[in-house]
């Protein structure tokens, strides 16, 4: 059995998405619990995962690679469940009106279900009340906003006025984005700019990790 | 010395009167004319005019043949949604996971959609400054094209699970790049900019570049210096620091840099055989001031006094927004050098 938790990690760090559900389906059958599966298999190679990603030192490859392998490996031990098993916690991601990308938003959201949050995608080109109201009727305990185009910063600078008249203010408000990582968290009036995704996601760790 | 004969001299490493500026301008220059970026984008002629006002008022080193990032997408038929005062988007790739890459058509720049406007973008900026600016022609790179006429997951994911299909869509994105690049030159550009932003390394490990989108650049180089090039601009904008050693083997002559690269690193890590240009944070052309763009232009140009081949300029577009005094800031500091050692 200890072969194949270690085949599993082992799997699932290498983006192998067939191997891994092979691996889970071993583990299965030989009687390891599926709550030991994700605490001796997929935790320890989320926080290998966390630990090779820096700021200057990760890729979107490898996480998706990791990211699918995981989905596949939770689809097999959670096949009712469309959301990841107990997430973490509940985070909106939007880009917001005036901005019609979404290629930076759809990166952060891969990574935060990587990291098993359960994602509310409230697309691009939303105004802020919708998003807030998103926050609100999804009772979201994050709000991430990514912005690819400088011209919506002054959107993103009346998020946290907004999230605050609607009695939101417990809400993290995190940013970034290809425009928004050049400003900061003061400019912008969020707790936190995000310098890549996987900067996000870690800081989002701080209060929902497994270690917070 | 003419910008033209300042810019190929700087990236021989030869003497030049004062380090080139290149602002990378595109619809700001239609905002300053008073025109929304749908104008810009959808007419060459229009686009041309913008050019040519923003360097009457800038005195820079080169102007733009460039409307946005999504003309080759809308000619390979991705569904592009265009709005007033936003650049267009893709919003449907063109492309299945089972589409056959062998047997696609490489569009004709004289036809298709909105490439012909590229052209006469091209044609009517290179007959309105001759060779005393140079005219830069820009086509999207083979890792980005394959990211929008598929869709970023589902290409990067073919990538890993079948990679050979995957190379021959990056065989017929190099073709889509070398051909529309040509058809520039042909119409009058010195030199095509590659932007192929989607070849970083924070998108894709670095053997992934110098293996597979590498070589592949290589070629689209070879190419444009066959149709006439005066040099070949690779421009692969975030943390491109850990390739950028490789452009100048690949065939590059200049290597854009963004504001995350410090120069100190970069200088240490690249051969001096490659002109550098960078790295503004762009941002800043919007929030800071004339003071404090100067201050930054002049630390980089003293970073780079003693290696040479450099070229000012921001480290990715210009915002359409950005505040013209910013702008002008930056190429008064590269002008200012004059004074100080020509």
């Amino acid at each position: 059995m200890a072969e194949n938790i270690s085949n599993l990690k082992q799997a699932l760090l290498a983006g192998d998405h067939k191997r891994a559900q092979t691996e889970a389906v071993a583990l299965k059958s030989q009687g390891m619990s599926i709550e030991d599966i994700v605490r001796l298999g997929i935790q320890p190679a989320m926080e290998a995962l966390d630990s090779k990603c820096t700021v200057d030192q990760f890729n979107l490859l490898e996480i998706m690679l990791t990211g699918r392998a995981v989905a596949a490996v939770a689809k097999e031990l959670f096949p009712e469940v469309s959301q990841p098993p107990n997430p973490k916690a509940t985070v909106v991601v939007a880009s917001l009106e005036g901005d019609i990308h979404d290629i930076g938003k759809n990166i952060l959201r891969m990574v935060l279900i990587v990291h098993r949050y359960k994602v509310v995608d409230c697309g691009k080109d939303q105004a802020v009340a919708t998003v807030v109201a998103q926050v609100q009727a999804e009772n979201a305990q994050a709000l991430c906003i990514s912005g690819l185009i400088t011209s919506v910063i002054p959107k993103v600078r009346s998020v946290r006025a907004a999230l605050n008249a609607a009695g939101l203010q417990h809400v993290r408000l995190l940013a970034g984005g290809a425009a928004l990582k050049q400003s900061n968290a003061e400019a912008l009036d969020v707790d936190y700019v995000g310098q890549t995704a996987f900067d996000g996601a870690i800081w989002l760790e701080q209060f929902w990790g497994e270690t917070s | 010395m003419n910008s033209v004969e300042r810019i190929l001299a700087t990236l021989r490493f030869g003497q030049a009167d004062r380090p080139p500026v290149i602002p990378q301008i595109f619809a700001h220059a239609a905002v300053l004319k008073g025109l929304s970026i749908e104008a810009y984008v959808s007419s060459g002629e229009i686009a041309a005019n913008c050019q040519l006002e923003a360097l009457k008022r800038y005195q820079a080193d080169a102007v733009f043949a460039a409307l946005d990032v999504c003309v080759e997408s809308a000619a390979v038929g991705c569904e592009v949604e265009y709005r007033q005062n936003i650049y267009p988007a893709v919003t449907r790739p063109a492309f299945e996971p089972d589409t056959d890459f062998d047997s696609l058509q490489v569009p004709d720049p004289a036809t298709a959609k909105r490439m012909p406007e590229v052209l006469k973008l091209a044609g009517n900026l290179r007959q309105a400054v001759g060779d005393e600016t140079l005219v830069v022609g820009v086509v999207q790179g083979p890792m980005t094209l394959a990211i929008q006429f598929l869709g970023m997951e589902t290409a990067l994911l073919l990538s890993h699970d079948d990679p050979e299909r995957f190379k021959r869509l990056l065989d017929f994105t190099t073709a889509v790049a070398t051909r529309f690049g040509q058809a520039q030159l042909a119409a009058g550009a010195h030199v095509c900019l590659v932007f192929d932003p989607a070849a970083c390394p924070e998108l894709v490990p670095v053997p992934f570049f110098t293996d597979w989108i590498g070589p592949r650049i290589a070629n689209i180089f070879r190419d444009f210096k066959a149709a006439g090039a005066s040099a070949n601009w690779l421009h692969i904008a975030g943390n491109a620091l850990p390739i950028l050693p490789f452009y100048q083997k690949i065939g590059a002559d200049i290597g854009n840099f963004d504001y995350t690269v410090e120069p100190e690193n970069l200088i240490a890590a690249v051969p001096k055989a490659l002109c550098l240009d960078g790295n503004i944070k762009p941002l800043a052309f919007v929030e800071d001031t004339p003071d404090m763009i100067e201050a930054e232009s002049c630390r980089l140009i003293d970073s780079f006094a003693s290696r040479g081949g450099f070229i000012l300029s921001s480290g990715c577009e210009i915002p359409p927004e950005a505040k013209p005094e910013n702008i002008e800031a930056m190429v008064k500091a590269a002008k200012r050098a004059c004074f100080q050692h020509g």
